[in-house]
């Protein structure tokens, strides 16, 4: 009897020690800050791919809806063809940045990885597979449970395992670098402390002073894809301080702004950097990332930023300055839903279920409407440039020639922001099937088909996608008819 | 969106530095986000001021900021 006590409590005692052993993997410190080294935009080799022709996609959260609906879309871009610079491309050729978040980030972190692989493995290695349920197996095995009673290891940490070596067969960030080839693919992450964005490139990994390099992909989409309360945050050391950082000149010059409000955005961006590499009280040694959806679940913010600011890793704000775009496109794909209720049928209080869902998800998707009034904005702004010169120099000229105008006019580029979501589905019992797909990591065979076709048709069908295939000479074959 | 415009104006044409960073070139339209920022030009040094730091605000593409360097006078 003493003896099988002795045994339990041995055996306890092991379990205890095994589940203090488990802890999320280090990422690795960076020895020495270089610039001219890592993940970053202007360190991929350009190619083919011409500046003048800009192409900006970004994937939205939203599970296996959002990426059989960027699959899609990629699938659509690939077969596209244009003419450009006397040679007949396929428009996804010409794509430059791939911005993602969540459910969106597998086919981006499967594409940075193997290219145009991704056509033939993708559908087969997570698409079409039943990630949810793999995923609660891996949980609920005794090994793992024992692992995840540590407080340092989450059931993230199990998700990022099993992606690593089931769907991106342990590709790590020196990978990418190594096919070294744009587009520039940016997964994203909510920093849960700061509320912001958290992007797996270099430049915001230097904050850190950790490696980017040595990061598995599966940990980026992991996070990125860390639905908040299904999955947990997950984990990484910021070693600050030991790698003879510099923030660039701008920092301090936006933080010194905070006073006089002249923009808050760039201010705020600003002391979000110095939050990270700040030494003294305020020293963050660990950062917790969670669903890239939480801060913006378009994974559009970003690409606002580098289009409206000099200040940015990747900015395209300079690069117009210095001439270098002349045709500039940003594809939305948007997997939001608007799911039927009964809620307004009933005069019953809603439940506790009912309201906290709606708390979490109704700022969300007004948000992301924002950030798309945002997109709209920022084109006219650019637009109306050119028609206020215009309009000044024609107003000059009825007063006679002596009163003709020479305005210096900046840099003029053609916009094409072309926008794929549900709600451009024309046919209403088409458009509510779309609307009322739940958020999943596994869907039917059926909804993965249409999520693909819908994916191609919307591209398609968005006016400005039509304005821009007709100024490339481009052709999207269709089901009937080839190019 | 908070966008400014600036004219750096240079006798010849020079690399425009914004904030340390390639922005475009000297007696052009350059386009920037509202806000305080570093500008120098690219080589040679020989231009005067070394650098401005310049709050740039409340501008109009119709009514750039304009900003002077001007040759260094060898003495």
């Amino acid at each position: 009897m003493a003896m099988q006590s002795t045994r339990r409590i041995a055996l306890l005692i092991c379990v205890l020690l095994l589940a203090a052993c488990a802890s999320f993997p280090p990422n690795p410190p960076l020895a020495q800050y270089n610039p001219a080294a890592g993940y970053r935009f202007d360190q991929l080799e350009r190619g083919a791919n011409s500046d003048e022709l800009f192409i900006i996609v970004s994937f939205s959260g939203g599970g296996t809806r959002a990426a059989a609906l960027s699959f899609g879309v990629m699938e659509a871009l690939r077969d596209t063809q244009i003419e450009w610079k006397q040679r007949k491309v396929s428009l996804l050729e010409e794509v430059d940045v791939i911005s993602s978040v969540s459910g969106g980030s597998f086919p981006a972190a499967y594409y940075a990885l193997y290219g145009a692989r991704i056509f033939d493995e993708f559908p087969e290695k997570f698409l079409y597979r039943p990630i949810q349920s793999d995923l609660l197996k891996q949980l609920f095995l005794p090994y793992n449970l024992v692992r995840l009673a540590s407080p340092s290891f989450g059931r993230s940490d199990l998700a990022a395992e099993f992606y690593h070596r089931e769907i991106f067969n342990g590709g790590t960030y020196a990978d990418v670098i190594k096919r070294g080839q744009r587009p520039f693919i940016i997964l994203n992450a909510t920093d849960m402390s700061r509320g912001t964005q958290f992007s797996f490139i270099q430049d915001q990994f230097d904050l850190l002073c950790s490696d980017l390099n040595g990061i598995p992909l599966a940990r980026a989409a992991a996070a990125s894809s860390a639905y908040p309360g299904g999955l947990t945050p997950l984990t990484f050391q910021n070693h600050a301080g030991s790698c003879q950082y510099q923030q660039p000149p701008w920092v301090a010059l936006a933080a010194k702004d905070h006073s006089s409000r002249i923009n808050p955005r760039r201010t705020a961006r600003a002391e979000e950097r110095l939050s990270l590499t700040d030494e003294g009280a305020g020293r963050r040694d660990y950062i917790h990332l969670t669903d890239g959806g939480v801060a913006d679940n378009l994974g559009l913010r970003a690409p606002l930023t580098a289009l409206t600011s000099t200040n940015h890793p990747w900015s395209v704000l300079q690069m117009m300055n210095q001439k270098k775009v002349h045709k500039l496109v940003i594809i939305t794909v948007n997997a939001a839903t608007d799911p039927a209720t009964q809620r307004d049928k009933t005069p019953n209080i809603p439940g506790l279920v009912d309201t906290l869902t709606a708390a979490a998800t109704v700022p969300l998707a007004n948000y992301s409407f924002d950030t798309l009034e945002l997109l709209t904005a920022t084109v006219r702004t650019f637009n109306q440039e050119a028609r206020l010169i215009e309009g000044c120099k024609k107003l000059a000229a009825t007063k006679g020639e002596q009163c003709t105008l020479d305005i210096p006019t900046p840099h003029q580029v053609q916009w094409f922001p072309i926008q794929v979501a549900f709600e451009y589905i024309a046919d209403s019992e088409e458009r509510n099937w779309f609307k009322n797909l739940p958020t999943s990591l596994e869907l039917p065979h059926s909804a993965i088909d249409r999520l693909r076709a819908i994916g191609r048709r919307l591209l398609s069908e968005d006016p400005n996608f039509r304005k821009l295939i007709q100024a490339l000479q481009g052709c999207l074959p269709d089901a009937q008819q080839a190019c | 969106m908070a966008l400014e415009y600036v004219t750096v104006t240079f006798p010849t044409r020079r690399l425009v530095y914004i904030d340390g960073e390639r922005s475009g070139y000297t007696n052009e339209i350059l386009r920037v986000d509202t806000g305080t920022h570093l500008f120098t030009l690219g080589r040679y040094a020989n231009y005067a001021p070394a650098s401005q730091t310049i709050t740039v605000t409340e501008t109009t593409v119709l009514e750039p900021l304009e900003i002077v360097f001007t040759k260094k006078v060898v003495t």
